[in-house]
């Protein structure tokens, strides 16, 4: 086998099989790695498990297009864009989806528990919420804890042992096939440059099986390795690489370009009833490939989000205003 | 110089909620507030008496000075003069560290004692409709030393029993039974404190120190006690109301509309007639 990581986005596409359970990089309407989502679309990837930190647009669109049989994570919308996941609340309603919730620190830990090979991380959020109701472990109540890859618990609690803390969470570590990320920079042996805030994606990374980095732009390794300290993932974490320029639209990218706001309200608008998920997939993912979907959004619409390079955000659009 | 307050036709309810929020921080605080008017709320007291307040945005901001009102917490807008600009193990870690003194928030429905609910309406096994979800909104209750809830007033969400506690208040389930418990009691070496207000559409509401049941503070300009007690299902304590809620300042209103959110993504500017 080569050394080249590159792979095509077709190729990051198929590397995701039918059941697997995945995760993403960025942070609800910033860095998701949409080109990615919409390709798997067109494949028709069924029965994935999302494990994520929290959700966003780019959980939205799977769920609308029925590739997701289980979500566990803790927040879903598009911020100032939608307030809440309507495709989600949909399937949620008719019972086509496993939901499991857990609060945003703990999907947060529970991903740096699974990149430090823990079994588990130990907390006091949340204590006395329904987040701890025994009633509503839904993997549970589904038969789904085999103590393999989802654990065997949703939770455990215990007291500290060591200082007397009082009552303590155990929550298990999110054991995650693999991460699909979106980011600024990639070298050409997989080290990643993020710009700005870099959200869960260092654990993500780390925590899964497999990493995919689909960038911006890839990059001479050695330019990145002049300036070590300000790179974000380690080049052996990362398994496949992609260059795929505004392959986070509609979502933001730090430096780059403005969350497409217009485009988002645009989704959740029309996608409250799967007839018009399937209607806006027709028109933005179905028989496109990610050229023709920028050429479709057009030049205007793209310098429009264009980051100011000394600021770091779009200067001509706030809010899609 | 005295402080000049805008008069009735010069603000609109969301002024007037950001103003209120603003004035629960105080200068040196450690701040935490997630998008929308929580984020409006914290950079104007940033802008006027906390200017060394310190700002954490969950996504990963810590110690903040936005130029402008950020759109979301992930937005690119956060980060400038940040301290730090990192991710959400930082803030998370921060917050469950101790140092966070005031959280922003906001919910859908709250209980007497401060519960909020975030996920769900309806039983959560068959919901009627499913929320967005926890968000850092338990994380951010559970850890710091007071969380200021900002929330739409309807009567169906001030009410007796949330569908679904996501955010801990003064009393708060205990597990596996499910019994109620002070929230004293399970927190141990934790507990900090808890829900100190909510500004609702209609007031500002403050929670008894021993009880931890919720009391009316003070009325928005225009609605009497008697009326805003007939917009909750629970039995509201009206007996310690303290006047109305201040009006915005015209400075405050200047800074919101004319530095912060000039665009008005959070904030509408009232029309003048």
């Amino acid at each position: 086998m080569s050394n080249d990581k590159r792979i095509s986005l077709q190729q990051a596409a198929e590397i995701i099989k039918d059941g697997s359970s995945l995760t993403f990089s960025g942070f609800t309407i910033w860095r998701r790695p949409m080109a990615i989502v919409y390709e798997l679309i067109r494949q028709h990837r069924k029965n994935l498990h999302l494990i994520e930190v929290q959700g966003g647009s780019h959980t939205e669109f799977l769920i609308g297009a029925g590739c997701v049989d289980i979500w566990e994570s803790c927040w879903v919308g598009h911020e100032l864009y939608g307030k809440y996941g309507a495709n989600l609340s949909r399937k949620v309603a008719d019972k086509q989806i496993i939901v499991e919730d857990y609060s945003h620190a703990e999907m947060m830990f529970r991903f740096a528990a699974a990149a430090s090979g823990a079994p588990y991380a130990v907390t006091q959020t949340s204590l006395g919420t329904d987040l701890h109701n025994p009633e509503y472990d839904m993997l549970g109540r589904a038969g789904l804890r085999d103590g393999k890859r989802i654990a065997k618990h949703k939770y455990q609690f215990t007291e500290d042992p060591f200082f007397g803390a009082g009552s303590q969470v155990l929550i298990p570590a999110a054991k995650v096939d693999i991460a699909v990320m979106c980011v600024q920079q990639v070298g050409e042996e997989g080290t990643v440059r993020v710009n700005g805030q870099y959200y869960s994606d260092p654990e993500v990374a780390r925590a899964a099986d497999i990493t995919i980095v689909m960038a911006e732009e890839i990059v001479p390794e050695e330019y990145l390795r002049r300036n070590a300290d300000q790179n974000t993932i380690v080049s052996f974490e990362v398994d496949h690489i992609l260059e795929c320029p505004f392959g986070a639209h509609p979502t933001g990218m730090f430096g780059r370009y403005d969350v497409d706001g217009p485009f988002l309200k645009d989704f959740y608008g029309r996608t409250r009833t799967q007839e018009g998920f399937d209607d806006f997939a027709r028109e933005w993912i179905h028989g496109q490939d990610h050229m023709s979907y920028l050429e479709k959004l057009g030049w205007p619409r793209m310098l429009k989000l264009r980051a100011n390079t000394a600021l770091n955000y779009s200067v001509r659009d706030k809010g899609g205003k | 110089m005295a402080t000049e307050y805008a008069t009735p036709e010069e603000y609109g309810l969301a002024d007037l909620m950001c103003c209120a929020a603003a004035r629960e921080v105080q200068d040196n605080e450690v701040v935490f507030a997630g998008t929308g008017l929580p984020m409006v709320a914290i950079m104007l007291a940033q802008k006027t008496h906390a200017p060394n307040l310190k700002l954490i945005f969950e996504a990963g901001t810590l110690d903040g000075r936005p130029p402008e009102i950020p759109t979301s917490v992930g937005d690119a807008r956060c980060e400038m003069g940040a301290s730090r600009s990192s991710g959400l193990y930082d803030a998370f870690s921060i917050a469950q560290r101790g140092y966070v003194d005031l959280g922003f928030l906001g919910g859908a429905e709250v209980d007497e004692y401060g519960n909020v609910n975030t996920t769900c309406i309806g039983d959560y096994l068959n919901p009627e409709l499913r929320l967005t979800g926890s968000g850092g909104n338990p994380d951010i209750n559970s850890f710091a030393k007071r969380t200021v809830f900002i929330m739409v007033h309807e009567k169906r969400r001030f009410t007796p029993n949330v569908s679904y506690i996501t955010s801990p208040g003064w009393r708060v389930k205990k597990w596996p039974g499910g019994e109620f418990v002070h929230r004293r009691e399970l927190y141990g070496a934790a507990y900090r404190g808890g829900p100190s207000a909510v500004i609702s559409t209609a007031g500002v509401f403050r929670f008894n120190e021993l009880s931890g049941k919720i009391y009316l503070d003070t009325c928005h300009p225009g609605k009497t006690p008697a009326e805003i007690k007939e917009m909750c299902f629970f039995d509201l304590d009206i007996s310690r109301v303290n006047g109305e809620t201040l009006p915005p300042s015209r400075e405050e209103l200047y800074i919101i509309h004319e530095v912060l959110d000039p665009e008005q993504i959070f904030v509408p500017k009232v029309k003048k007639g």
